[in-house]
Formats: C-alpha cells, sequence, structure tokens
C-alpha cells in the first residue's frame, strides 16, 4: 500500500463512519474503482491499517463528547454502586446506550465473518449501498406519516424505552452488511422511535462509540501478529488523519442535522450504488 | 427474576471460559484462530457482567 493509498483510505474512513453513507461499502467500492489491485483486504498488514483507522476513529469520537461520556460513566458507575435507577439524565442515557449495544455485540461476534465472507465484494456492496438510500427515504417518510397521521411529537433521547434502545441498537446490527451505514440504520430507527433528527445523530454517534472502540481494541492483536508489516509512518498518518477526519465530520453532522433530514444521503447511496453496480456487471471495477 | 439473572451470569461466565480455553467453536471463523475466541471470551464476560448488575438492581429493588 503506498503512502497515498493510505492518507485516501484514512480520510475515507473517517468520513465514511460517521456520515450515514456506510464505511465498510466504501472501503470495498473505492479501490474496486480506482483499480487498487495490490490491497487485499485480508491481508495482516491492511487489517492491521485498518485497526489502526478504527481507533482514530473511535478516540475522534470519544475526544468531541468528552464531557457527556466522562458525566455518563460517571452517573453509571454510581447507579451500579446505589443498586437503583434514578431519573438523571446521563444515567439513563448511559443505560440506554449498555442495552443498546447488546445486540450488535452479540451480533457482531457471531455473524460478523459469514457476512464478509459472502458480501465482501463489490457486486453486494452496490446493492447493499443502494439499499440503505432507499431505507432512508422510507425513514423519512414514514417518519413524517407517524408525525401527521397519529400526531405523533418528537422528545428527548432519554425517553427511550430500553426496548426501543434494542431495537436502535438492533438496526445498528445491519451495518455489518457492507453498504448498510450503522449511522444510517440506527438514525432511521431513532426517527422512528419519535426523536427528532438531532437527537436521531446524537444517540447514533454516541451508540456507535463503544462498538467501535471495543471492536478495535479486540483487534489490536492484529497490529502485532508476526505477518502483519505495518509500516509506521502510514499506520500513525492513516490514525491521526481518520481522527481528524472523523472529528470534523462528527462536528459537520450535529450542526447539519439541527435543521436537515436523511434524504441528501439517501440519494447519495442510491445513485452510487446504482452506478457501482452497473460497473461491476459491465466488468469495470477490479 | 432475580435467579434467571443469576443463572445467566454462570451460563455466560462459563461460556467464555470455554471460548477462551477453545473447547467450543460454535461462532468462531476457525477453530483454532486464537484471537477471535479471545473476542468472544470477552463478548461472554460481559454479557455476564451486565447480568449480574441487574441481579444488584433487582437485589437492592427488593430490599427496599
Amino acid at each position: 500500500m503506498t503512502l497515498l493509498q493510505a492518507v485516501v483510505l484514512a480520510l475515507l474512513q473517517g468520513v465514511s463512519e460517521l456520515f450515514p453513507i456506510s464505511s465498510l461499502g466504501h472501503t470495498i467500492l473505492v479501490p474496486a474503482v480506482l483499480h487498487w489491485n495490490n490491497i487485499n483486504r485480508s491481508d495482516p498488514t491492511f487489517l492491521a491499517f485498518v485497526v489502526v483507522l478504527h481507533l482514530g476513529t473511535a478516540v475522534a469520537l470519544i475526544v468531541f463528547y468528552r464531557r457527556q461520556w466522562a458525566a455518563i460513566v460517571r452517573a453509571l458507575v454510581a447507579s451500579v454502586i446505589r443498586g437503583k435507577l434514578s431519573n438523571d439524565r446521563d444515567e439513563r442515557i448511559g443505560w440506554l446506550l449498555v442495552v443498546g449495544t447488546i445486540p450488535v455485540g452479540i451480533l457482531g461476534v457471531i455473524l460478523e465473518q459469514p457476512v464478509r465472507a459472502l458480501f465482501g465484494s463489490p457486486a453486494p456492496a452496490a446493492i447493499f449501498l443502494a439499499i440503505n438510500g432507499l431505507v432512508m427515504f422510507a425513514g423519512e417518510a414514514l417518519r413524517r406519516r407517524q408525525q401527521v397521521a397519529e400526531k405523533r411529537v418528537d422528545r428527548p433521547m432519554q425517553s427511550l424505552s430500553f426496548f426501543q434502545s434494542v431495537l436502535i441498537g438492533f438496526a445498528q446490527s445491519f451495518a455489518l452488511l457492507p453498504g448498510i451505514s450503522r449511522s444510517g440504520a440506527s438514525m432511521v430507527a431513532g426517527l422512528l422511535c419519535d426523536l427528532d433528527h438531532e437527537d436521531a445523530a446524537h444517540f447514533s454517534f454516541l451508540l456507535a462509540t463503544p462498538v467501535i472502540f471495543a471492536a478495535a481494541l479486540l483487534e489490536i492483536p492484529k497490529l502485532v501478529a508476526p505477518d502483519a508489516h505495518v509500516v509506521a509512518v502510514q499506520a500513525v498518518i492513516g490514525g491521526i488523519l481518520a481522527g481528524i477526519a472523523a472529528y470534523l465530520s462528527v462536528a459537520f453532522l450535529t450542526r447539519y442535522f439541527k435543521s436537515n433530514d436523511l434524504r441528501p444521503f439517501g440519494w447519495y447511496c442510491l445513485i452510487v450504488g446504482v452506478v457501482c453496480f452497473v460497473l461491476s456487471r459491465m466488468g469495470v471495477l477490479s | 427474576m432475580k435467579a434467571l439473572a443469576i443463572v445467566l451470569a454462570i451460563v455466560f461466565f462459563v461460556l467464555g471460559l470455554l471460548y477462551g480455553m477453545g473447547t467450543i467453536n460454535v461462532f468462531t471463523k476457525s477453530g483454532t484462530e486464537h484471537s477471535h475466541h479471545m473476542t468472544h471470551l470477552v463478548v461472554c464476560w460481559v454479557l455476564a457482567l451486565l447480568c449480574l448488575i441487574w441481579y444488584r438492581f433487582q437485589s437492592s429493588a427488593a430490599t427496599r
């Protein structure tokens, strides 16, 4: 892998992990479109590089929400010591995040390898990316219908029930499929649970943090695997760039979702997915 | 529900132990890849810990 490829992949990972456009789908499709045939996704060196990118992304998310995470951890520890749930907002959000992380934790260890083996090529990734776009359109349409026909109003994220948090966490699990976005799926689920766009994005980013961080931590042995010859310069630059890109992305998206919805990302995913699928059928993608 | 929490905690703890020792290979990529089994061990033990926390919440609710 060249330094230029490392820089492009790092920026791509940092941005696409948080934008609802699927980082996994993009890390399959972009090298295929650019004919980067020297990159083998199952090569230990590449896997170790990806671990560094994920660590950079997770650290960026933790730094961005550092005050909230500190308050959540303090509130969770206090409630366990007390042995009782209170009405504290941070404690409530903390337990919602714990409960919402369970589905993706279990399904991740069970399904990640077989799913990647089945769908880890450009054509399925392109199809799932188009489906991801349709899911976002459907989510927005259903939400509008709920608000108009059923007179449902937005509510704050701490008012979610534990069952709704499990549903949002379960939706997040669909991101195991390359092309389905973690933040897109969990945001759509959050919107259907009557969160507004800002809170749905906020909850989605908080929910993604422990998953991305834990997945990166558990993969750290790959960094020191005997056949993983990670070039230190590429790894360091890649990790830092992925972190910076992720930080800027979450800063942008938290502002964006104050007054905008998922439809522009839906159009992007639908168009890119269809184009990449056609290209793969034409044999243009490597 | 308290009994269920304790039973689940024990089940997850033992499952994690068995994955860690490589005794069971269900839902792993291969039967020999050590790091993958460690992932299963960690997830099982985290679930066991959550069951114990669930038990603690129920116990203190019962004593009030």
